[in-house]
C-alpha cells in the first residue's frame, strides 16, 4: 500500500490536469485514458507519506465515486468487479478476508479449520450475528445460500465453489465444505462473493427482484437504489462488531468517464474515488487537499499467444517476440509512465508472492537477441508453420477497441517487423474477443494477465486442461508445483512453488507482461482510515488493495 | 384523414425497425450466456443450461415472434444481466434521457431564432459573419469536448453546479433542473449551430418576398415584419431539422449520459450493448426508434400548422 499526497503548485494546471485537458492539449488520446499527461516530473513510484489517521470520529456521511455499476448485488448474480467488491464491503461481510501478509483468515467466520489431508474445511459462525432483516447468521442459512444460490445453474461463482461436493450442517453454527480432494488454497473463495453470506430469507421473499434489494450482515443497511445513479446506504446499528461503523451513511455513485468522476472529487460531488487507470493516478495525486491510496495490482497488462498454433508453438518464436518487446514504451502509452514498474511475473511487488529473482529471468528488451532467435525459426527446415526456409511468420494480431489499445497494438506491431514479422493488426470486441481466446481461436492479442488470488487458484486456472487456459501451455513442472500449492499451506513452501512456476513461464513465455495495474482510492483529507481496517483478533488487513476498502472502518472528520 | 392515411406505412416503418433491431443484435458476435456466467464459470453445461433457459437456441423466426409478441403486449422480458423487467429499466430511465433533450431543443431554439433572426436580417454585414463564424466553429467542437469544458467552468472554477449526477424531479425540481443544466447545454450547442444557419438562409429568402417589400411600404416596423411575417414561413427546414436533430440528440445522449453519470437510456444502451444483454438493447433500440419516428410524425403534422395552404390533402401527398 502506497499513501501518497503532494503539494499543488498552480490553481491552473491543477484544473486543467483534473479534466484531462493537459493531455488534450497536448493531442493525445482524448477518451481511453492513452498518452503521457504532460507531468514529466512524475517520480518513478510512489512516495511513501503516512496521513495520521487520528482517532475515531462518529457520524457523518460520505459519497464514493466509482468506476462502473454494478449489475446486481445478489452473490452468483452479481459481477463483482472493483466497484462492485467496494459496495459489497459495505452491505456483506466476508466470511473470510486477507491479511496484510497475503495470508487467509477468518473475517465474519469465528475459526476455519482444515483436517489432516485439506480436503475438508469446518468453518465456525460467531454467536448472534444477524443479517439486516433480523434473520440469524448460522449454520443452516450457509447451508441454504449454498444450495439454492451458489450452485444453482447459471451461477457466476459456480467456478469457486466447483470442488465442494457438499455443504454440511454439524450444528448451529459450524458447517463443514466437503471438498472432491484436497485444496490448501480453499479459504480464499470465501473471500470473494461465495463467501459473503446475505439473508435467504429475504432472497426468497423477493424472487427475481433479490440483486436489487441486497440484505447482509455488513456495517450497511440498504436504503435505496436508481440504476447507474446512486446507492444509498445507512449504519447498521446492530452490527456485530462493536465500535463500528463509524459513518451514518454512505453512498455510491457510478461515475463511469474518469476525467468528469475526477472534476466531482474536486468540486466537492464526491468525497472518494475510486480508479484503475493510470493516467488517473497521475492526475490525482496533483489534487489538493487530496490524499491517493494506491496499490499496485497483479493484474497486468500483456499480450498472450496461442501455442497450439504455428509458429507460437515453438518457444524461439516466443521468445523472439518477447524480447522484441520494449515494456517502458508499452507501458507509456499506457498513460503508466514514470509510475508502473514494468511487470516481471503473475505477482506485483506489492504481492506476498512477488520474486525479485524473476524480475532477472523474465526476457528483457533485447532486439538482437529477438532477431537471432526469430531467425533461427524461419531458417529451421522443420519450422512448425510449414512455411519456405527464409519466407517471414505470419500472424494476427488482436486487441478490443479502445484509443490506447489501438495504440499500443501499432506498437506491438511495430516490435515484430522489425524482425521482419508480417502482422495484422484485428479489432475485435471485448465480448467476442474473450470468446476466441477461450475457444483458443486466435493468433495473439491483447489480454490482462495475473490476479490478487490465490496463486494456486490463478496458476490451475491459466495452465491446466480448464477452458481458461487461453494459451494452451502446460507443462510436467507447473503440474508439480501445482501440487505443492494444492497440498500445503505453508506460506514460504508455497512461495517457492509460485517462484518456480515462474521460471518456467519465463522460460517459455506462453504470454508478456506490460506493466501490473496501479489502482487508487483517492480521498478528501477530511476522509481518514481508508486503508487502516483490521480483523475482529486485531491483525492488520491487506489496506484498500486493489482500490477495494472496508467501509465499516472509515471515518470523516467533516 | 391524414393521420389516418399514414398509419400503415408508419405500422410497416415500425416493424421494419424491431425487425432489423432484432436481427442486428442477434447476429452480434459474442454469446450472451458467456457474458453472464463469466469465462471461469463457462463450462459447456453451464452455458448449455443458460442457454437454454434464454430460449437462445431456438431458431431466428421462433425467437422473433416470441419477443415482438410479448412486445406487443408491453412484455419486453427481463434483462439478462440485472434481472429487472426491461420495461421497467426503460420507463425509469426515459424521463431523464427525454428530459435532457427536450431542455437541450428549447435552449437551441431561444438562441438559435433570435440570432439567426438577427444573421439574415443583417444579412452580410460584420455581424452576420460574426454569428455566422462562431455558428460553424461550435458545430465543430465535439459534445464530449463541450461537456468537460462545461463542467470545468461551472462545476471545478465557479463551483454552481454539480459536474455529474443526477436528483430526480419529483425528489427536488431545483437540484433536478440544476443537474439537468450542464448535460443539456452540451447537446445544445452543436444543435444551435445548427438551427442558427438554417433559420437565417431561409429568412434570407423570406424577406426578399413581395408580402415583406409590401409590408415594408405599409411602413410595418421592422420587428413586426421580422416576427410576426418572416418568422413563420421561414420556420419549415428549421421545424424539419430540428425532427431529424432528435435522433442526433438520442445518439448525443450516450456520451453525454456517461460523461454526466446520468441514469439515462442511452447509457442503458450501451452498457447493454457491451455485454450482450440482447433484450436489454433490443428493448431500447425499439423505445428509440418509435420515438423519433413519433417525433417526425408530429412534425409532418406541424407543417399545416405553420403554412394553412398545406392541408396534406392530394396536392401535399405528392411532396
Amino acid at each position: 500500500m502506497r499513501v501518497h499526497r503532494r503539494p499543488m503548485r498552480g490553481p491552473w494546471k491543477r484544473a486543467l490536469a483534473s479534466v484531462g485537458l493537459v493531455g488534450l492539449l497536448l493531442g493525445t488520446a482524448a477518451c481511453g485514458g492513452g498518452g503521457d499527461d504532460g507531468n514529466g516530473d512524475v517520480e518513478a513510484g510512489a512516495q511513501s507519506e503516512t496521513v495520521e489517521a487520528g482517532d475515531p470520529v462518529e457520524g457523518g456521511e460520505i459519497t464514493v465515486g466509482l468506476e462502473a455499476e454494478t449489475n446486481s448485488w445478489l452473490p452468483g448474480e452479481g459481477t463483482f468487479n472493483q466497484p462492485g467488491v467496494n459496495v459489497a464491503y459495505a452491505l456483506y461481510d466476508p466470511l473470510m478476508h486477507r491479511t496484510e501478509d497475503g495470508a487467509v483468515e477468518p473475517y465474519l467466520a469465528e475459526s476455519m479449520e482444515p483436517n489432516a489431508d485439506l480436503s475438508e474445511w469446518t468453518l465456525k459462525l460467531r454467536p448472534d450475528v444477524q443479517f439486516h432483516d433480523g434473520t440469524p447468521l448460522n449454520a443452516q442459512a450457509l447451508k441454504t445460500i449454498f444450495d439454492e444460490y451458489l450452485t444453482r445453474p447459471g451461477s457466476n461463482v459456480a467456478a469457486s465453489v466447483a470442488d465442494v461436493t457438499s455443504l454440511d450442517v454439524v450444528d448451529d453454527l459450524t458447517v463443514v465444505y466437503r471438498l472432491k480432494e484436497t485444496n490448501a488454497a480453499f479459504p480464499d473463495n470465501l473471500v470473494a462473493a461465495a463467501g459473503w453470506p446475505f439473508s435467504p430469507t429475504a432472497a426468497a421473499a423477493a424472487g427475481p427482484d433479490a440483486g436489487a434489494n441486497p440484505v447482509g450482515t455488513g456495517p450497511f443497511k440498504f436504503v435505496s437504489w436508481q440504476r447507474d445513479s446512486r446507492l444509498e446506504l445507512e449504519k447498521n446499528e446492530n452490527y456485530w462488531q462493536e465500535g463500528l461503523p463509524h459513518l451514518d451513511k454512505i453512498t455510491f455513485r457510478p461515475i463511469p468517464d474518469e476525467d468528469t468522476r475526477l472534476s466531482s472529487l474536486q468540486s466537492g460531488d464526491i468525497d472518494v474515488m475510486q480508479s484503475l487507470r493510470q493516467s488517473t493516478v497521475i492526475k490525482a495525486r496533483e489534487l489538493d487537499g487530496v490524499t491517493n491510496f494506491e496499490h499496485l495490482g497483479s493484474n497486468s497488462g500483456g499480450s498472450t499467444m496461442n501455442v497450439s498454433r504455428p509458429p507460437f508453438d515453438d518457444v524461439r518464436v516466443r521468445q523472439a517476440l518477447a524480447h522484441a518487446m520494449d515494456q517502458e514504451a508499452l507501458i507509456e502509452v499506457l498513460g503508466g509512465a514514470g509510475v508502473t514498474p514494468l511487470q516481471t511475473q503473475f505477482f506485483s511487488p506489492d504481492s506476498p508472492y512477488y520474486s525479485e529473482k524473476l524480475e532477472e529471468s523474465y526476457p528483457e528488451h533485447n532486439v538482437e537477441k529477438a532477431q537471432e532467435l526469430y531467425d533461427e525459426y524461419i531458417n529451421d527446415p522443420d519450422r512448425s508453420d510449414g512455411k519456405p526456409v527464409g519466407s517471414p511468420i505470419s500472424f494476427t494480431f488482436t486487441c478490443p477497441p479502445d484509443p490506447s489499445l489501438n495504440e499500443l497494438s501499432q506498437l506491438y506491431q511495430a516490435f515484430f517487423n522489425v524482425l521482419g514479422a508480417e502482422v495484422e493488426l484485428e479489432q475485435k470486441e471485448q465480448a467476442a474477443w474473450i470468446q476466441d481466446m477461450l475457444a483458443r481461436d486466435y493468433d495473439m492479442g491483447c489480454t490482462r494477465v495475473g490476479a490478487d488470488r490465490d496463486p494456486y487458484i490463478v496458476f490451475s486456472q491459466a495452465f491446466t486442461e480448464g477452458p481458461l487456459n487461453m494459451t494452451a501451455f502446460q507443462s510436467p513442472e507447473i503440474d508439480e508445483q501445482l501440487e505443492i500449492l494444492r497440498t500445503t499451506t505453508d506460506v514460504e513452501e508455497r512461495k517457492a512453488a509460485v517462484e518456480a512456476i515462474g521460471e518456467v513461464l519465463n522460460e517459455n513465455v506462453p504470454n508478456t507482461y506490460s506493466g501490473g495495474t496501479l489502482t487508487v482510492m483517492a480521498a478528501r483529507d477530511v476522509v481518514r482510515n481508508l486503508d487502516g481496517w483490521v480483523f475482529p483478533d486485531d491483525t492488520k488487513g491487506n489496506g484498500a488493495a486493489s482500490a477495494q476498502v472496508m467501509w465499516g472502518h472509515v471515518w470523516t472528520t467533516e | 384523414m391524414y393521420v389516418l392515411r399514414r398509419l400503415p406505412s408508419l405500422l410497416a416503418t415500425l416493424f421494419a425497425v424491431s425487425l432489423l433491431t432484432f436481427l442486428m443484435t442477434s447476429l452480434l458476435p459474442g454469446d450472451p450466456a458467456l457474458q453472464i456466467l463469466g469465462a471461469e464459470n463457462a463450462t459447456p453445461e453451464a452455458i448449455a443450461a443458460v442457454r437454454a433457459d434464454l430460449g437462445l437456441d431456438d431458431p431466428l423466426p421462433v425467437r422473433y415472434l416470441h419477443w415482438i409478441g410479448d412486445a406487443l403486449t408491453g412484455d419486453f422480458g427481463r434483462s439478462y444481466r440485472t434481472n429487472e423487467p426491461v420495461s421497467e429499466a426503460i420507463i425509469d430511465r426515459l424521463p431523464v434521457t427525454a428530459e435532457i433533450g427536450i431542455l437541450a431543443i428549447i435552449i437551441a431554439l431561444l438562441v438559435a431564432i433570435p440570432v439567426g433572426m438577427l444573421s439574415a436580417y443583417r444579412a452580410g454585414t460584420r455581424t452576420d459573419k460574426l454569428i455566422s463564424s462562431t455558428s460553424f466553429g461550435l458545430l465543430a467542437v465535439p459534445n464530449f469536448m463541450v461537456a468537460i469544458f462545461l463542467i470545468l467552468i461551472f462545476a471545478v472554477w465557479l463551483g454552481v453546479l454539480p459536474a455529474t449526477g443526477w436528483v430526480n424531479f419529483t425528489d427536488n425540481p431545483v437540484q433536478n433542473l440544476r443537474s439537468a443544466l450542464l448535460p443539456a447545454l452540451s447537446l445544445a450547442i452543436a444543435e444551435m449551430a445548427v438551427y442558427t444557419r438554417l433559420l437565417r438562409t431561409d429568412m434570407i429568402g423570406t424577406l426578399q418576398q413581395d408580402f415583406v417589400t409590401m409590408a415594408r411600404v405599409k411602413g410595418v416596423s421592422n420587428r413586426r415584419i421580422l416576427f410576426r411575417h418572416a418568422l413563420r414561413p421561414s420556420s419549415f427546414s428549421l421545424m424539419t431539422v430540428a425532427g431529424v436533430q432528435v435522433g442526433a440528440i438520442i445518439g448525443g445522449s450516450v456520451v453525454i449520459e456517461t460523461l454526466f453519470a446520468l441514469p439515462g437510456v442511452g447509457r442503458l444502451l450501451l452498457e447493454a450493448v457491451l455485454v450482450r444483454d440482447l433484450l436489454m438493447v433490443q428493448g431500447v433500440a425499439l423505445v428509440i426508434a418509435v420515438s423519433y419516428v413519433v417525433v417526425n410524425f408530429t412534425v409532418d403534422i406541424l407543417y399545416s400548422y405553420l403554412d394553412p395552404r398545406i392541408s396534406h390533402g392530394r396536392s401535399a401527398a405528392r411532396v
